[in-house]
């Protein structure tokens, strides 16, 4: 057989009317992520003391874990330009060295079992978790990943999430600036001399 | 001479009834561009039928192979200054591309654009490495239309299509994913193009399927922060892209400046710059002369050598959808298609035309994942020059 030999149609069905619709803004709660569904047991310490006394790390590995949680809360944590945004969304926010107010972490991500690798404490992401604690939010008392995923509900002994939830999360900045590109495409579509002056097709060929 | 439809062991262009209903299953499937300019765009009133012999002689062995002919292209281009020149290359970006090339940077896809009639060897007209389309209508739609239709008892059970794309699509992702660790995939399109949107939207749907986290941003509105880094509307750092947008045109916009700087891998990757590049059919030419796929070609400063071809068709290094193509005859120059493009110079190649079915003059498009053959998509055209008004055709294998 020389073509596909199943395709996942219910993937390719696409909403009545509906053509493309961009996620939510803000942090993008997100709704439900896409993919394999390999789940993984982890917990969730909210301190050095309740990793050495809730997971298999040492204390040197849950100092360690600890420290790496807090640069990728700096790093990906979600940001706001003032507090009382962050204050709506998660209660307790500070304001980070780059000028953002973000919430305060609530605890990191170790998972239950660990094999020898990934005890090490340099290769495993120990991912920040934050609780949602906007009343009237569907999403209220959830704990969180940077990225919007939800984990489950505070304060549970363990959780069991995706494998992506413990992948690092992109790093989010502040722009200063937009519209660097698009420039030629733009004066290429404005001749006129064609069919194709109407400028809805596209760059590709 | 142009062969004429309908002798023994040539590709057989049938008519056929078209699925009631059709448009609702397009929209079913968010399929938004099969009719453009109130003109059909996607047609199946009728289909092209090849012999398996022809497309795995004719059409994939060829593909692999130019696309290896094509790599030693690159190879040669890149450690030669005087080459870069010759394919328009901006000298403050030759080592953007060159790294890229260094580094091993994984491709996803290209479309090589075929003359072929069933007979003798298909001829190469360019190589659309960097942005190709019509990847929906190949991989998934015109899938459907053969399923649709074998299952409605229209077309007989054993015909098949060569059509791999969307699952060749989908284990490349995989494979991008594990050599790509850690990043999360941004998709990028202009705006205002809904062709575009859905091409790079149907692209998301199979990295999706490979289990990639994925986004989507227009090119207009990428943003970059004071270290330079490029940014989404989220403010989220981009660390991995595909673009369906033409190196050429980002190596001059304000943002090329940043390339190379930010730590972005891209998909396709800069290295590309040089397939997708007319100046790379007269580089062919040049290294592998009278392979029987090729089409004799030139570059300007070579056009004495063109003096035996009583017929060359002119075109621009760089361009898209057919656009500004003509035809020179004994030092005439006739224009066929008017455009944008031509300010880099041009390529000459000896003219040979599309075979014609009826009215129709149809060009082949056959696909590569990586550097695997991996299907075909058919166009016609009234013009002899397939320009984006061209009709898009399913094909069989029977």
């Amino acid at each position: 057989m020389k073509r596909t030999k199943n395709i996942n149609l219910a993937r390719m069905r696409k909403g009545r009317g509906v053509s493309f619709v961009l996620r939510p803004l803000a942090i993008g709660v997100a709704a439900a992520l896409v993919g394999c569904s390999s789940d993984e047991e982890v917990k969730v310490v909210s301190s050095v003391e309740d990793c050495v006394d809730n997971t298999q790390l040492d204390e040197v590995q849950c100092e360690a874990a600890y420290q790496r949680a807090l640069e990728e809360a700096e790093r990906t944590g979600p940001k706001y330009a003032n507090l009382s945004q962050c204050e709506a969304e998660f209660g307790n926010c500070r304001e980070s060295s780059s000028g953002f107010w973000m919430p305060l972490m609530t605890g990191f991500m170790v998972a239950s079992l660990l094999d020898n690798d990934r005890r090490h404490y340099s290769s495993g992401y120990y991912n920040p978790v934050y609780r949602y604690s906007a009343s009237g939010s569907r999403y209220y008392d959830r704990l969180m990943t940077a990225d919007g995923q939800v984990i489950g509900r505070y304060g549970k002994s363990s959780y069991t999430v995706d494998k992506r939830a413990m992948d690092p999360k992109p790093k989010v900045t502040k722009t200063v600036s937009r519209g660097g590109f698009g420039s030629v495409a733009s004066a290429k579509s404005s001749w006129g001399g064609g069919r194709s002056s109407s400028g809805s097709r596209g760059w590709g060929g | 001479m142009v062969p004429e439809a309908g002798e023994a062991d040539l590709v057989l262009r049938l008519p056929i009834g078209e699925r009631p209903r059709w448009q609702e299953r397009a929209q079913e499937f968010g399929f938004h561009f099969h009719t453009m300019y109130g003109e059909p765009y996607w047609d199946e009133s009728a289909y092209y039928q090849f012999s398996l012999e022809q497309i795995e002689k004719h059409i994939e062995e060829p593909t692999e192979e130019i696309h290896q002919m094509c790599l030693e292209v690159v190879a040669k281009v890149l450690e030669d200054e005087e080459l870069l020149r010759h394919f328009c290359i901006p000298e403050q970006h030759w080592d953007f591309v060159r790294s890229s090339w260094k580094n091993g940077d994984p491709s996803l896809y290209s479309r090589l654009d075929f003359a072929y009639c069933g007979q003798g060897p298909a001829k190469l007209y360019e190589n659309n490495a960097d942005t190709p389309t019509s990847l929906y209508e190949t991989g998934f739609w015109q899938w459907l239309w053969l399923q649709d239709n074998v299952d409605r008892r229209v077309l007989p059970l054993q015909s098949d299509q060569f059509n791999s794309l969307q699952e060749k699509l989908v284990n490349r992702f995989r494979d991008l994913q594990f050599l790509t660790p850690g990043r999360e995939l941004h998709f990028a399109c202009c705006k205002d193009t809904e062709e575009d949107r859905g091409t790079v939207q149907y692209l998301q749907d199979c990295a999706s399927e490979a289990g990639i986290a994925n986004h989507f941003v227009f090119m207009e509105d990428i943003g970059c922060d004071a270290d330079g880094f490029f940014t989404d509307m989220q403010d989220q750092v981009i660390t991995w892209m595909f673009k369906l947008y033409p190196w050429e045109f980002m190596f001059r916009e304000e943002f090329g400046s940043l390339l190379g700087t930010n730590n972005v891998r891209w998909l396709e990757p800069p290295w590309k710059a040089i397939l997708s590049n007319k100046a790379l059919l007269p580089m062919l030419w040049k290294l592998f002369p009278g392979h029987p796929n090729l089409l004799p070609s030139f570059f300007e400063s070579e056009l004495d050598k063109a003096a035996d071809f009583p017929e060359l068709v002119k075109k621009p290094i760089f361009s898209r959808e057919g656009a500004n193509i003509s035809i020179v005859r004994a030092g005439d120059v006739q224009l066929l298609s008017d455009g944008p493009y031509g300010e880099e110079g041009y390529i000459y190649q000896a003219m040979h035309p599309l075979p014609k079915f009826g009215k129709s003059f149809t060009l082949v498009g056959s696909w590569l994942v990586d550097d695997l053959a991996a299907g075909i998509s058919i166009r016609e055209d009234e013009n002899m020059v397939t320009q984006d008004m061209s009709r898009y055709l399913p094909h069989i294998i029977l």
